[in-house]
């Protein structure tokens, strides 16, 4: 690894449920993440994946263990810092886009920068127009999302992921539920974004072509990583 | 626009017809409240200016005889004795009290009032009839026996020592109309006549059905009285202040003084016992609307679930996402009470030209109303009150959602 720390995380613990139906998620997961770089987390159904990206992603705290974004530790923050932390430096795209049914596709845009408050209404508009012609959705800035197709839906969800200019992209199988030719697309440009804007990319997914794709592959299995290594290489954590 | 401001606004138009349900319980809620205050309100008011319009705002009437303190300290259980009074009827300075009186800037004028029963006759008719003994010129200034004449002319009465004014249904038992004569019967047993040269309507069933007119010094002879005045009615700037001006006017002249809210206790009570029942009764229309709005409220953020987790993903706060339901509720209720408002204005004025006859406390023949703002401003307090409330319950559980819990599914 080169590049300056993104995100990193030591030793994460987590139990989901209550009582009997308790599950220990993650069991002392460590990972470091680089700017400029792209990292999928692989493993089957339920090895707690999401849960790590849930974590990383300051939506949910671990019983043990520490996270840092930026060389900064996160874990003594308030629940109203984290939430500004996440609107800052932090991109969420989700498997099923999550988009705001009832709002355009610009305004599915905005909706990060008017929670952070820096641009004037015409600055949102201009930046998410910019944003939306990146990925291809220059002439669409207006449709209500709910009448766009699932590919350019999860071009929309990249482009609001990137609205605030953060320093982190988490993608929670961003190819999950888009055709081939729908997932590539959708990589390749979020892995140009990541490169050309020097971000750090950590998503989870089952598709094997796009892990493959990445920088880096961390395997999961029963709440720990098993199997970090460089794209090409297999290093045994 | 805040940003809650703005997705509370989008959310808004969502679930419009439920929405629409909340806003028409808001709106009928204030517009009800507002007019019915106004009603009840109107006849009251009515009933207060009717009668200080004949009977003034303060009146100072029999004069008591001063308590000294004695050299000799009474037994513990002889409280009785200590609060009574002796009083003599009628009031014997009456020049010095009313030159000393108007020394006081809440004194607009004063009049005094030579006061008896009489047995009144006209034509096969007769009945008990109280007399007022009045000074036309200070009588008139006074009060509004001048706007309450509704057949013949005050000016007659004043030129004519045996003429009187007779009240609106006391002529009519007896049968008595402008020009025609009237008997009163004096103590002495013997039958004075006069001509009625006026017919007056104050508007209150107990004044206008027993109420004559006529000259003080005719008065004072015709009931055989030895004081030139029983009382001296006031006509004051503030009429508000009249209780603390009584009591004031007690001790300076140690006569008995009375305000129009102690004399009208009775009838001020029923009034606004009416005026608190009727709030009662709207405030649960505003409360219905209340429950209305917590279930719009609450559907609403059970179906923005996956909102409220897209949103909280994003770096919204929770007092962010408590915002948009709280600016929901609050749109509900700006809208809800201009528009209520409006509403009220329009019901009050359509009520007020409802015909209606009323011939007994009152005379009216169409609903009273009274136009204040702060029948609108408390209808407003009301509505912003009972929607805050409906609104902060599903606000809060929205800001209590934990974000993972929706975006997770089923995936560890």
């Amino acid at each position: 690894m080169k590049g300056e720390i993104s995100l990193s995380c030591r030793n994460l613990e987590r139990y989901l449920g209550e009582e009997e139906e308790r599950v220990h998620a993650l069991r002392g997961v460590s990972l470091d993440v680089e700017a400029g770089s792209l990292h999928a987390v692989v493993g089957p159904s339920g090895c707690g994946k999401s849960t790590l990206l849930y974590i990383l992603g300051l939506l949910d705290k671990p019983d043990a263990g520490s996270v840092e974004i930026g060389a900064t530790p996160i874990s003594h923050l308030s629940d109203e810092e984290l939430a500004r932390r996440r609107n800052e430096l932090i991109g969420f795209i989700f498997q099923f886009h999550f988009l705001m049914e009832d709002f355009t596709a610009q305004e599915n845009v905005m909706i990060p920068m008017r929670r952070l408050g820096h641009m004037t209404e015409g600055d949102m508009r201009e930046r998410a127009a910019a944003l939306l012609e990146a990925v291809d959705l220059g002439d669409k800035l207006r449709r209500p999302s709910r009448h766009l197709s699932g590919g350019e839906q999860q071009r929309v969800a990249i482009a609001r992921a990137l609205a605030n200019d953060p320093q982190l992209i988490l993608a929670d199988e961003p190819t999950g539920n888009l055709d081939t030719n729908n997932s590539q697309r959708a990589f390749d440009l979020l892995a140009n974004i990541v490169r050309q804007r020097e971000k750090a990319l950590l998503l989870v997914t089952h598709n094997r072509f796009i892990a493959d794709a990445c920088d880096w592959i961390h395997e999961m299995k029963d709440g720990r990583v098993i199997l970090s290594h460089p794209h090409g290489e297999r290093i045994s954590v | 626009m805040t940003a809650p401001l703005y997705i509370a606004l989008r959310f808004a138009t969502h679930r419009k017809r439920a929405l629409l349900l909340s806003l028409v319980g808001v709106v009928f809620g204030v517009g009800i409240f507002i007019c019915t205050q106004a009603q009840t309100q109107g006849f009251m008011q009515f009933f207060i200016d009717s009668t200080i319009g004949s009977n003034g705002a303060l009146v100072v009437r029999s004069r008591f005889q001063p308590r000294y303190q004695g050299m000799i300290v009474a037994a513990k259980s002889g409280t009785a004795a200590s609060t009574r009074r002796n009083l003599f009827e009628g009031i014997t300075n009456v020049s010095e009290i009313m030159r000393v009186s108007r020394q006081f800037s809440n004194v607009v004028a004063c009049s005094p009032v030579l006061r008896g029963s009489i047995s009144a006759r006209a034509g096969f008719e007769s009945t008990t009839a109280e007399v007022f003994g009045i000074d036309p010129a200070s009588h008139l200034r006074t009060t509004d026996l001048g706007k309450e004449i509704v057949d013949g002319t005050f000016d007659d009465f004043r030129n004519n020592t045996s003429s009187l004014i007779v009240g609106y249904r006391l002529a009519q038992f007896l049968q008595a109309g402008v020009g025609d004569t009237i008997q009163l019967l004096s103590p002495g047993g013997e039958y004075w006549r006069f001509n009625v040269a006026a017919i007056a309507r104050s508007g209150v069933g107990t004044i206008d059905s027993s109420r004559i007119y006529v000259h003080a010094r005719v008065a004072q002879r015709l009931l055989k009285k030895p004081f030139e005045a029983s009382m001296i009615i006031y006509k004051l700037r503030n009429r508000d202040r009249a209780p603390e001006l009584a009591t004031h006017f007690e001790t300076l002249f140690q006569q008995i003084a009375e305000s129009w809210q102690e004399r009208e206790e009775g009838n001020l009570q029923i009034f606004a016992t009416l005026r608190i029942s009727a709030a009662i009764t709207v405030s649960l229309i505003i409360l219905l609307a209340g429950f209305g709005i917590f279930n719009v409220l609450t559907m609403s953020v059970l179906s923005k679930i996956r909102e409220i987790a897209i949103l909280r993903s994003m770096g919204y706060r929770r007092i962010d996402i408590s915002a948009i339901f709280l600016w929901q509720g609050a749109l509900i209720a700006m809208v809800g009470s201009v528009l209520g408002c409006a509403l009220g204005a329009l019901l009050t004025l359509g009520i007020s030209k409802v015909p209606i006859h009323i011939r007994g406390l009152l005379y009216t023949n169409h609903f009273l109303v009274v136009w204040d703002w702060r029948h609108y401003f408390w209808a407003t307090v009301l509505a912003v009150i009972a929607v805050f409330i409906a609104s902060y319950v599903p606000a809060k559980r929205a800001a209590q959602l934990q974000p993972v819990d929706t975006l997770r599914g089923s995936s560890l």
